[in-house]
């Protein structure tokens, strides 16, 4: 059997290259993130900020390795910042709007 | 895209909805707190009618109310009690003195006439001793993040272990095809020797570009310039996604695209793919709209009826569609989602622009450039391209099912050098394929510079409507200018201009219309 590698006709791979899908999911949850958190944060509601820790750790767990993991940890700081400044200001537990 | 985004829209303004009616409720309740406060007030003026006997009122806690009551029974037992003792004995205790009626009658009437009515607030549950149950509904938030974490552990190694499966399966075989395996792109410079490629290979293998996409660069081969391997996985480090699994039938894929140069394929566009994914590529993949009008059954072909054909020339489906075709579709049925063969692909109709702009043909130095960084300049540039950027592509995509009662790694183990053998295969054939007849050429070629035509026009288009938006801005820009400059001489003489110009440009158009009122 013949060899067919050629060294000559070695290309680069380039990222560009990837066929891209439509997953906008980790901007979405990133943005809601900071939403939720500025919510609990002004508004003083507890359901929000753990909204938003959901939401940053589903923007983490479908982050692409190329994306900037610096604003995946900021998207964390603000929404744990936004439990705790919740809970010292109002250290009672959390009460779910329409299920009480 | 556009639909994704116009329902994400909606929930977000539905959410942001529903904080606010949370908000206000929240709001409400503050104030509510006063409002209790001021009836209780009004309710302790209220004098209570006299009397020892007097229950406490309802909203008082159960404890005291059990303490008063025994307090009033106990002396009367009591009493009873000192009656029956011997008299000659006398117990001087202080519960006595309690018991003395005049006091007793006093306390009442003083508790009676002046004392208000103490209300026992309920002490929130937190602050009880026993403050840690109440905290139920953290306590659910909490068991959830530590489930989704776990998941998240599970879901990424199983992946990672699927993907070395699926890689050293069939690193032999592509070795011995290819020159070059796993490239990740960013490695210096491209080896030349084999030694170098070989150290190269060792160092790189599958590129992971998420937890679900791992991706192999094979280059380096006769006939073809590159072939990718895409992976992808289901979304299994994310819990919500790995339900949606479950409800939704979503398979692992695996996916080849092999890239050619320009003359190492015949111009005709292709496709065989299952009914639901040839609407879906129909609809969406710009060539295959452009190129083929109409999907076919492809039981003529002796296969399954769950396949449709998208062709530009019939004669092609007979080339492409050959009993090897036929033989693994049967050997592995379900397994085959699509071949798509193209020497016009410029991906999907959403991505247009980007593709158009970075899918050229692989560059031969070797350089490399990340996607973002190309699209922003070379989106511009798109337009003052006067060809088009078209890429010759064999995609070829399969899914991975657990086949027999055996685990996908099992599975993924042994047929995946089946799949990339039979690609190899398609690859050298539709490489080597020369139309027949010259008619076919002509016909390709027309079909191709009626697109070409559209693209010019279209170029044509967006580059006078950004010449316009230019000059409109220029004269924005200037009129604004104008306008800050305190002259009003400047200022007359410049709507004066600009008068005289909006006439000259009405003119001809009314020189139009008085030749048709005659």
């Amino acid at each position: 059997m013949s060899d067919n590698r050629r060294t000559f006709r070695i290309h680069r791979f380039r990222p560009a290259l990837i066929t891209q899908v439509d997953d906008a999911l980790p901007d979405y949850m990133n943005l809601m993130g900071m939403i939720f958190s500025m919510c609990s944060l002004m508004l003083k509601i507890k359901w929000c900020a753990w909204v938003a820790i959901f939401a940053a750790l589903v923007g983490f767990a479908n982050s692409r390795s190329s994306d900037d993991a610096k604003q995946v940890l900021s998207s964390f700081m603000l929404s744990i910042s936004a439990v705790v400044v919740t809970y010292m200001q109002n250290p009672a537990p959390m009460t779910i709007p329409f299920m009480q | 895209m556009r639909s994704s985004i116009t329902v994400f829209f909606i929930l977000l303004h539905l959410l942001l909805c529903f904080v606010w009616s949370a908000a206000k409720k929240i709001h409400d309740e503050d104030f509510s707190e006063f409002d209790d406060f001021d009836e209780d007030e009004f309710v302790t003026e209220a004098p209570f009618p006299s009397g020892a006997s007097q229950l406490p009122s309802k909203t008082q806690s159960n404890q005291p109310d059990q303490t008063k009551s025994e307090a009033l029974s106990q002396p009367s037992m009591s009493k009873t009690t000192e009656q029956t003792t011997h008299d000659g004995v006398t117990i001087d205790d202080d519960d006595d003195l309690m018991f003395d009626e005049e006091e007793f009658e006093a306390t009442d009437l003083f508790s009676s006439s002046s004392t208000p009515d103490f209300k026992i607030a309920e002490v929130p549950a937190n602050l009880t001793g026993n403050r840690w149950e109440s905290y139920h509904c953290e306590a659910i938030m909490i068991l959830v993040l530590l489930s989704y974490l776990i998941n998240f552990l599970i879901g990424r190694s199983k992946n990672a272990r699927l993907a070395a499966t699926i890689y050293n399966s069939q690193r032999d075989l592509l070795e011995r095809k290819f020159s070059l395996v796993g490239d990740n792109g960013q490695t210096q410079t491209t080896k030349s020797t084999d030694e170098q490629t070989d150290n190269d290979v060792v160092s790189n293998n599958m590129h992971k570009e998420s937890e679900s996409l791992y991706v192999l660069w094979c280059s380096g081969r006769t006939l073809l310039d590159s072939m990718l391997i895409e992976i992808r996985f289901i979304k299994r480090q994310c819990l919500f996604n790995s339900l949606a699994a479950l409800i939704k039938s979503i398979n692992d894929m695996i996916i080849y695209t092999i890239d050619y140069s320009k003359d190492d394929m015949e111009t005709f566009v292709f496709c065989l793919a299952k009914k639901r994914s040839a609407v879906k590529l129909h609809r969406d993949m710009n060539d295959l709209s452009q190129f083929c009008s109409e999907r076919k059954n492809a039981e003529k072909h002796s296969l399954s009826g769950n396949y449709q054909i998208l062709s530009e020339i019939g004669e092609i489906s007979n080339v492409i569609i050959d009993s090897r075709v036929g033989d693994f579709i049967n050997k592995f049925p379900d397994a085959l989602e699509y071949i798509h063969i193209s020497d016009q692909y410029t991906g999907m109709k959403i991505q247009n622009d980007n593709q158009q702009s970075s899918s050229s043909q692989p560059s031969n130095n070797g350089t490399t450039v990340g996607a973002n960084g190309v699209s922003a300049t070379q989106q511009q540039d798109a337009l003052n391209l006067s060809e088009r950027s078209v890429r010759r592509v064999l995609i070829v995509a399969f899914n991975l099912i657990p086949s027999n009662d055996r685990s996908l790694q099992i599975t993924a183990e042994t047929v995946i050098n089946d799949y990339s053998r039979f690609v190899l295969n398609l690859a050298d054939r539709v490489s080597l394929y020369r139309f027949a007849s010259k008619e076919l050429k002509a016909k390709t070629s027309k079909n191709r510079q009626r697109i070409e035509e559209q693209f010019l026009k279209n170029v044509n288009q967006q580059r006078q409507e950004q010449a316009q938006q230019r000059r409109e801005e220029k004269r924005r820009a200037e009129k604004e200018k104008i306008m800050q400059s305190d002259d009003p001489d400047k200022q007359r003489k410049w709507e004066e201009k600009e008068h005289k110009r909006e006439m000259k440009r009405r003119q001809p158009k009314m020189k139009q219309m008085k030749i048709k009122s005659m």
